[in-house]
């Protein structure tokens, strides 16, 4: 209340000269002396008609004088002290309203001083209310403000919640936004200082001539899409990029005042669709390789190319062979999307994998005789049953044992075992063979789609999908487990773990 | 040419496809020798200089393609015709063929008939390029 008090101090300092004691007023000096001598004249009067004898009349009119004066004077400096008290109320009141304390009691005064008061009332009452209202406007702006801020943190949250780079760059191509996924994929520092100029901040010339060129264009109607990529070699990552102008409402619309960049790393996508291509590429390949062979060794039989019945049924059972190869192609293909995509039906009963592998033995034994490698089953009497899809078991073990085959030489063994482990109510699918083996690098990939180890790729044809079904039957559709142990040079082994049935 | 019968090389990965294209051109009167891949295609090219050779495109560690280029690079084979066979959807390019002495393209599944009538078109006649859709 500065006011206030500067109001007080002039008040007082305009008051102060009628509250000095004992006034030095010139007029009440002149009041006193005129009462006196009036008291004289008067006397004087009265002595002329001959009333107080001399010399007694002397200090008879003396003293009525001095009385006289005296009494004026006590007059004077009363009303005097009450103005001056009067005064001192206003005064104090001035403080006290100077204090903000308008409720304390209204002092008495005087008509003349009251009007003053009254007046100071009125402006220290103005400026009271003039003050509530400004607090008030004040508090008002502080909320607004910190709604504000709170708005545009959260925003900023929003912004930094989104997956993808959101840059917002100014009329003067200054950045005056990036969000954290911003900043990530374009390598900038966390505290970066905002509006500067994109040239110097943003390391990527096709990106900043991307911004400049759209923000010349002024269209807010159109967005910009290109696809952008950044790096080089197995780093570079590939982005969708959408370039836009926007106006805020003031500038109306035909002044842009801000370009939004959003960037869509879309890199895994392009790998994927990159795979799937690669994908249908291998497999149209794989499908035609016995297609031919089918087509081939028929039109030799039409042509009687085969001449002798030996020669003949030669070819048969290679046209029968590549149509299985076919058809186990197909069926692994079909599988295995159907797992993946979630759209297999599965139908689990209790199986016994005695009998199950007997048969897979016996389909695989003709590919395991023709490459001169020993197949067989460890233990055929073991009596171990699983709740699964049969079909699906069947798939896997068949898959094992093909490749176990497929990658073996001359002489090589594969050998399949089933154990029980009651502890642990597990049941236990073993393919062991004394082939190639697999090196510790590819270990850990060799049950991605695709992957093939690529010494392997000379010794045997794949799509590489075998491995990939049977971790995704054992592990995804049972619950179960797929392990591998395999040397270089040795051979390996493939343990199938699946939960064993409950008895009944 | 031990036998005065024309000598052709048959390179691919497939056993079944080696078997067939040998017994087609054998039954037919040819000498035929069999590669795995394409190493072991370039040496017998070398040493037994056959009159034409027929070889798989996709194969292992040296493409059918690759080969064709070191064929056309060493002396004794650079002008011995080429049979291609391709599983491949698209065509090799023009560019490609250029560069090495492959006469004729053909697609998988492919006929032997087809074959065999290539190889006598090419042994009997003079080189001419040319892609067989099939």
């Amino acid at each position: 209340m500065t006011l206030g008090r500067n109001t007080a101090a002039a008040l007082r300092r305009y008051l102060a000269p009628q509250v000095s004691p004992l006034s030095s007023s010139t007029s009440s000096v002149f009041i006193t002396v005129i009462a006196g001598l009036s008291a004289a004249v008067l006397l004087g009067q009265l002595y002329r008609w001959g009333w107080p004898p001399w010399p007694d009349a002397a200090v008879f009119i003396g003293l009525v004088c001095a009385g006289t004066a005296a009494i004026a004077w006590w007059m004077q400096q009363r009303i005097l002290m009450r103005h001056e008290t009067h005064v001192r109320r206003l005064i104090t009141r001035v403080s006290t309203l100077a204090d903000g304390q308008a409720a304390a009691p209204l002092p008495l005064l005087d008509r003349d001083l009251r009007a003053l008061a009254a007046a100071v009332e009125q402006a220290f009452a103005q400026q009271a209310t003039r003050h509530e209202q400004l607090v008030r406007q004040h508090r008002e702006l502080q909320m607004q403000l910190r709604l504000a801020d709170a708005q545009r943190q959260h925003a900023q949250c929003t912004l930094n919640a989104v997956h993808d780079a959101v840059l917002v760059t100014d009329v003067f191509n200054q950045l005056t936004l990036a969000n954290d996924a911003a900043l990530q994929a374009l390598d900038l520092p966390p505290d970066l200082e905002p509006n500067q100029p994109i040239d110097q901040v943003i390391d990527d010339r096709r990106l900043v001539d991307l911004i400049k060129e759209t923000r010349e264009t002024g269209d807010t109607a159109m967005r910009r899409c290109v696809e952008h990529r950044r790096g080089e070699g197995p780093d570079a990552r590939i982005f969708d990029v959408s370039l836009a102008c926007v106006a805020s409402d003031e500038c109306g619309p035909q002044e842009p005042d801000a370009v939004v960049t959003i960037l869509r790393d879309v890199t895994r996508e392009k790998e994927v669709a990159e795979l799937k291509s690669d994908f249908v590429s291998s497999v149209s390949h794989e499908l035609r390789t016995p297609l031919s062979s089918i087509k081939a060794y028929v039109e030799m039989l039409m042509d009687g190319e085969a001449r002798d019945e030996q020669t003949q049924c030669e070819f048969y059972n290679i046209i029968q062979g590549e149509a299985n190869r076919l058809g186990r192609l197909i069926d692994n293909i079909l599988n295995i999307s159907q797992i993946e995509s979630g759209l297999v039906k599965v139908h689990r009963r209790h199986v016994s994998l005695a009998g199950l592998i007997s048969e897979v033995i016996d389909v695989m034994q003709p590919q395991a005789t023709a490459k001169q490698v020993t197949l067989r089953f460890d233990s055929p009497g073991a009596y171990v049953q699983v709740f699964a899809d049969k079909d699906m078991i069947y798939q896997a073990v068949l898959n094992l044992v093909g490749n176990a085959i497929k990658y073996c030489s001359p002489g090589d063994e594969v050998t399949v075992a089933i154990e029980a482990n009651k502890a642990a109510k597990t049941a236990e699918i073993s393919v062991t063979d004394t082939g190639v083996g697999i090196g510790a690098a590819d270990l850990p990939r060799i049950f991605d789609k695709f992957y093939r180890v690529d010494d392997h790729k000379k010794m045997a044809k794949g799509t590489g999908l075998g491995l990939s079904l049977v971790k995704q039957i054992i592990e995804t559709v049972h619950h179960g487990k797929i392990e591998v142990d395999s040397r270089v040079g040795l051979g390996s082994t493939f343990t199938c773990v699946l939960p064993m049935a409950e008895d009944e | 040419m031990t036998t005065g019968k024309p000598l052709i090389l048959v390179v691919d990965d497939e056993t079944h496809i080696l078997h067939v294209v040998s017994l087609k051109l054998t039954n037919a009167g040819y000498d035929v020798v069999t590669a795995e891949d394409g190493e072991e295609g370039l040496e017998l090219a070398t040493t037994h200089q056959p009159d034409l050779i027929i070889t798989d495109l996709q194969m292992p560690l040296m493409t059918g393609l690759e080969m064709c280029e070191k064929l056309k690079d060493r002396e004794p084979t650079a002008d011995t015709p080429v049979i291609m066979l391709t599983a491949r959807g698209a065509s090799i390019s023009q560019q490609q063929l250029g560069r090495t002495s492959i006469a004729s393209v053909i697609g998988k599944p492919f006929s032997p008939r087809e074959i065999l009538l290539r190889v006598q078109e090419l042994l009997n006649q003079p080189q001419t390029v040319e892609q067989a859709d099939d």
